[in-house]
Order: structure tokens, then sequence, then C-alpha cells
């Protein structure tokens, strides 16, 4: 269909003015502080713990969900193994998916989560709850501070705030659309 | 039908116009508050307001930049200069495939392009993925909002839908319970979907990435089960650089739904090992805009969705009166580039209080534009009979003295003296359908003026 976008390319090329300029986003600064991080997070949704270190995940885990069905992490002993091949039918099945994230955005509650942090595209998405596991000192406060310390954006990554929502039935807010139902990050001291 | 004729229909259910003016107005106030917590918000507009008349400006360079890192990234770039080329691209990547069952989250480019019924006559069986989008969808109904496509509905409706459709309990009507029956019915969907569909809310020239903006997770669900993801964008949606997205995802959330940020904002740069990632670029009549200088700036939108929620008009009249794809203000003025004749009507659905102008976060003049297609339908005689006879001869009436005084004398006893049942008749009068006329004073201001005393 190459021609097609040639004639796209010169149909735009006829139709668009001369240069306009390219402003300079500045960084703004802001609030990067836990409890911003926390407010936010809960305001929309999520819940959030902070641990003394890696070692007391387990613990938060058996904890939060006493009667645990399939496991997936990264971070912990899996109850199932989880790669890029797994079978969607076995990754509809799990139950927990405990994750690292890279970076917490504090003005909206978002964790960076990039693809290799994922054992499969999918998995964030398909768990029933999500965890994702953040280091305190990684937060950031605002969008332009998050992209700032993206250098490219890995082969897929997701921004998650707070677990799936949706308001399409006469705008009630429902946790758990189609998403993970649930989504806590644990905020490791340090 | 025109606008207002549709907007009859609608508004003969006065309790659900009511509920509807309601909850639009709680989505702007919700906006509202996001907006003023930020210090930056004016700031940020401005911004995506430049970086957008800078991108439009070098679109073509933008665009190739923007396929040679996508081709890089191993993503396969198609070209669409129009709705019937983007649906036979897509159906061809599908074929190609043997592809029978998709999953498409929200696009309204597809919307445009009335992707859905081409595909279902071609034997593919499509899914939309978006509660919102699927509620319609099962209703054989086309959204009536951006952002909030099934909004003219009750839950009560809902119910019936999917005690119809889904097997749910006959009156159920709890948001909490219908949204968990439709979990399960899309997640079936989810698992065996072979192709998935996306739209674009932003694609990146330098990193050849595309965005996608979610709150339920649809869009990443389907798509990173599938082997397949097609992502069907309008050209308009690029922007120069990774970092220019601080801009744009500040403000899309705030502006459309008053969170701080969608749920996911997800990064599509690589197909996964061993899938495939498509990228359908469209053109269908956006060339054409952008060479209209008065209406180019109408390509900045981000398809947010605030310039409907704060619309009087929009409000009170329903997304479907709109019969475009894009209602409210914004579809008012992308419309008559796609079709003048059939749009005739809706640059007319305004008051031009300039509201939506007001909070669009890109900064997109809507009510001037609104103002200016007026101007260019009645160039082009695509103004109705009775609205063109009658602007030439209020012009002529209001450019003599002498007949100005006339009219109003005549007006002033007329209207004293006619039965009400003829000043108020519904095909003379259409200001009176719902109001009543204000009784005529006695004597001109002009007359009442000339009586008084000279001051000095």
């Amino acid at each position: 269909m190459s021609s097609s976008r040639d004639a796209i390319l010169a149909a735009v090329r006829a139709s668009q003015p001369d240069e306009l300029p390219l402003p300079t986003v500045p960084l703004y600064g802001g609030d990067a502080s836990v409890e911003r991080f926390t407010e936010v997070l809960r305001s929309i949704g999520g819940e959030i713990m902070r641990l003394p270190d890696h070692a007391a995940i387990p613990a938060v885990i058996q904890q939060l969900f006493p009667v645990l069905g399939p496991l997936a992490s990264t971070l912990l002993p899996a109850t199932v193994a989880v790669a890029a091949d797994t079978p969607v039918a076995t990754l509809d099945a799990v139950d927990v998916a405990v994750l690292q994230g890279e970076f917490g955005v504090a003005e909206n509650g978002a964790v960076w989560v990039p693809e290799t942090n994922m054992l499969h595209r999918a998995l964030p998405f398909i768990t029933q709850h999500l965890i994702l596991v953040l280091e305190e000192k990684q937060l950031v406060a605002t969008m332009h501070e998050a992209y700032a310390r993206l250098p490219s954006p890995d082969g897929y990554g997701v921004f998650i705030a707070g677990p799936s929502k949706t308001a399409d039935i006469e705008q009630s807010l429902v946790i758990g659309a189609h998403g993970a139902r649930s989504l806590v990050v644990l905020l490791i001291a340090g | 039908m025109s606008h207002s004729k549709r907007a009859e229909v609608f508004t003969r259910d006065i309790d659900r116009t009511t509920w509807h003016d309601e909850t639009l107005w709680f989505v702007r106030k919700k906006r509202d508050l996001a907006a003023y917590a930020l210090p930056e918000f004016q700031d940020l507009r401005e911004l995506a307001s430049q970086i957008k008349a800078h991108t439009l400006s070098q679109l073509s360079q933008y665009l190739t930049q923007f396929e040679e890192q996508a081709k890089q990234n191993g993503v396969q770039v198609h070209w669409a200069a129009d709705a019937h080329e983007h649906n036979a691209l897509v159906l061809e990547i599908l074929q190609r495939h043997g592809a029978t069952r998709i999953v498409k989250s929200k696009s309204m480019l597809t919307e445009e392009c009335h992707l859905n019924p081409y595909l279902i006559k071609h034997g593919i069986d499509v899914i939309d993925t978006d509660l919102g989008e699927r509620i319609v969808q099962l209703r054989e109904e086309a959204p009536s909002h951006l952002v909030l496509p099934a909004i003219h509905l009750k839950k009560e409706d809902v119910g019936d839908t999917f005690h119809l459709h889904l097997g749910t309990e006959k009156g159920e009507k709890d948001p909490q319970r219908l949204t968990a029956a439709a979990r399960k019915h899309l997640r079936e969907k989810f698992v065996a979907g072979e192709v998935a569909i996306s739209g674009v809310n932003f694609a990146i020239a330098e990193t050849g990435s595309v965005v996608v903006c979610t709150n339920e997770g649809n869009a990443d669900l389907g798509v990173n089960i599938a082997n397949v993801h097609i992502a069907c964008m309008g050209m308009e949606k690029l922007i120069p650089r990774l970092s220019d997205l601080s801009v744009f995802t500040r403000l899309l959330a705030r502006s459309a739904t008053g969170q701080p940020v969608t749920t996911y904002t997800s990064h599509f740069t690589k197909p996964a090992p061993g899938k495939e990632l498509h990228i359908v670029i469209v053109d269908n009549g956006r060339s054409r805009q952008l060479g209209r200088p008065d209406f180019r700036n109408s390509l900045k939108c981000i398809r947010c969705g605030a310039c409907m929620n704060t619309c009087p008009v929009y409000r009170r009249s329903g997304g479907h009166s709109y019969d475009f794809t894009v209602p409210g203000p914004i579809g008012a003025i992308l419309s008559p580039n796609i079709d003048m004749r059939k749009h005739a009507s809706l640059p007319f659905a305004s008051t031009l209080c300039g509201s939506c102008t007001d909070v669009c976060p890109v900064k997109i003049d809507i009510h001037t534009q609104l103002y200016k297609w007026r101007q260019v339908l009645a160039a082009e005689n695509e103004l109705p009979a009775s609205k063109k006879w009658s602007m030439k001869f209020l012009g002529r009436l209001l450019a003599s003295p002498a007949m100005y005084r006339f009219g109003g004398k005549a007006a002033r006893k007329g209207l004293r003296l006619l039965p009400h049942g003829l000043t108020h008749a519904p095909g003379y009068n259409p200001w009176a359908i719902a109001r009543e006329l204000p009784e005529p004073p006695k004597q001109s201001f002009r007359e009442w003026f000339q009586q008084q005393e000279d001051p000095a």
C-alpha cells in the first residue's frame, strides 16, 4: 500500500503550515513524599503497606491472602511458573502476581512496570490480584520526573495506577472491571 | 435529520434529560477539582497546545520518523487514505491469520470508519471489550460519549440488556453485580481472542511507540493475550518526544473524569517475541482539515470529552442527537469536514457560550470554530431555507432604521392583539415551544426617551 503512504504524506506536506516552535517542558517539581503517594494511591482504590525490607513480604502475602490460589512472581517462590510462552489457560488461573515496580509517581499513584518485570505481558492484567513491590526511595513527584527517568519505553511498559476500574454503568465506580481486582503496593523502606 | 429534531426525541423523557444533564455536570465538577488542584494546570494546557501546534506544522516529517522508528522496532506499519482502505487493511491482516474471533478495545477511529459492521459482514466475530462499548454493542447502538459510551443509559437499561444477552437475573440493576457479569462474559472472549484491535491515544515519533490509556485494563488484556495486535490511529495522534507524554498524561484523565491519571498508561514499542504488532495510520479527511487554517486546530484534540461534559446543549440533548462518531462541541467542528451536507446542523447545536473552549486541555478554540463553520455552511448554501430567508429578511430590517421602527411597532401591537395559539404556534415560532413570550412593552425605549425632558 505504498501508493497510499506517499499520497497521504504528500497531502499532509501540502496542507501543513509553516513550522511552529516546539516548547521545552519544565520539570515543575512537586511533592515526592511517601505521604503524598499513599494518599493519592488510596484515593484511586489502591492499598499500600510500608515494609522494613524484602524479607517481610511473604508474611504480608499470607496476611492479605490467607487462602492463596496460584501465585506468580519474580520475587517470591511461585506456585505457578509463568514465562512469555505460558498458555493463556494457566495465566487465567493466576490468583496473585507479585511483581517489581521500578518507580512510583506521587501525584497520581502510578507505578512504572516494564516488560522485563512482568514474566508475561498479560500477567499484571489477567491476575485477580496484583502486588507491586517498590523501593521507598524510588518515588518521584510528577509525570515530568517520571518520563525523565525513562531512557526508553522498553518493548512494552505500563504505568499502573490502582486496580482496574470502570464507571460505565451510571457513573457508579466499580473496582475490578477486566484487570486486577485489587492492587497493593508494598513500599520497602531504605 | 437535524440535531434539533433528534434532540427533540431525546428530551421527550424529561426525567432522563435532567439526569443526563446532572450526571455530566457532576463529571465536569470532578474535572474542575482535579484541574484546580494543580497549580501548573493552565501552563500545561498551553504547553500541550503548543506541542500539538508544532507537531501539526511538521506532521509529514513526524509521520516519516514515526514509521521509520516503528519499523526498526519490528512493527508493521500500514497507511490508509480513508475508512474503506483502513477496514480492508484490517480485514486482510485478520484473513492472513485465519482469525475469526477478535477483541477490540476502545477506538473512536474504528467507530469513525465503521469497522465493526464491515468485519461482521465478512464473517468476523468482533467483540468490544470496554464495558460501556460492550453495552452499546449488545444494544446495537452507537456510543453516545467519547469517554462514557453508555452515559445515555440507566442501570435498569443495562440490566435489561444483560438479562437478554448475558443471562443475568431479570431486574438486576446493581452496577457491581452487572459489572461482575460482564467481567466473566468478557474474560471468555479475551481468552479466546485470536487478534486484538486497540485504538491509540498517543504515538511517539522519536521512539515509534503507541500509547493506550484505559481504566479497565481491557486493551492490555486483549492485546497481550492475542498473537496479533492491530493498533489503529488517526495521524493526528503523533507527538514528537517520549517526554511530551508527561504533559498529556497529566491533562488527559484530569480533563476527562477528574482522575489524576488513567489506571493503565501502556506503551507499546515492540511486538512480544513471536507475536505481531501492526499499526494502521489513517488520514480519512485529516489532511484536508489540516489544510483549513480556521479549523486546523481541531486536530489537536486528545478525545477527553471535557467539552461535551460542560456543554449545555450536549448535556440536554444527548450524544446520539449529533449522529456522528464524536458528539458534542468537538464533534460539531470535526463532522462538517467529513460530510458537510449530512452534518450541516451540528455547528448550530451550540449557544457559543465558549465553555468548551475554556475547558479544552489543548486549548482548541472550539466555539470560534463553531461560529466559523456557520459562515462556511451559509456560503456553501447548506442552511435550511427557513433560516436562510429569515436571516436575509432580518438583515434588511436591522439595516433600515425606518423599517426597524415600523417592525417594532407592528410586533408590539400584533403580539397583544393576536391569539396566543398563533403567536406561540410551534410551526411559526419554535422558540416558544417550551417558553412563554414576554409581554410586549407599551412603547420602545426610543419612544420613551423622546418623551423625557432634556436634563440640561
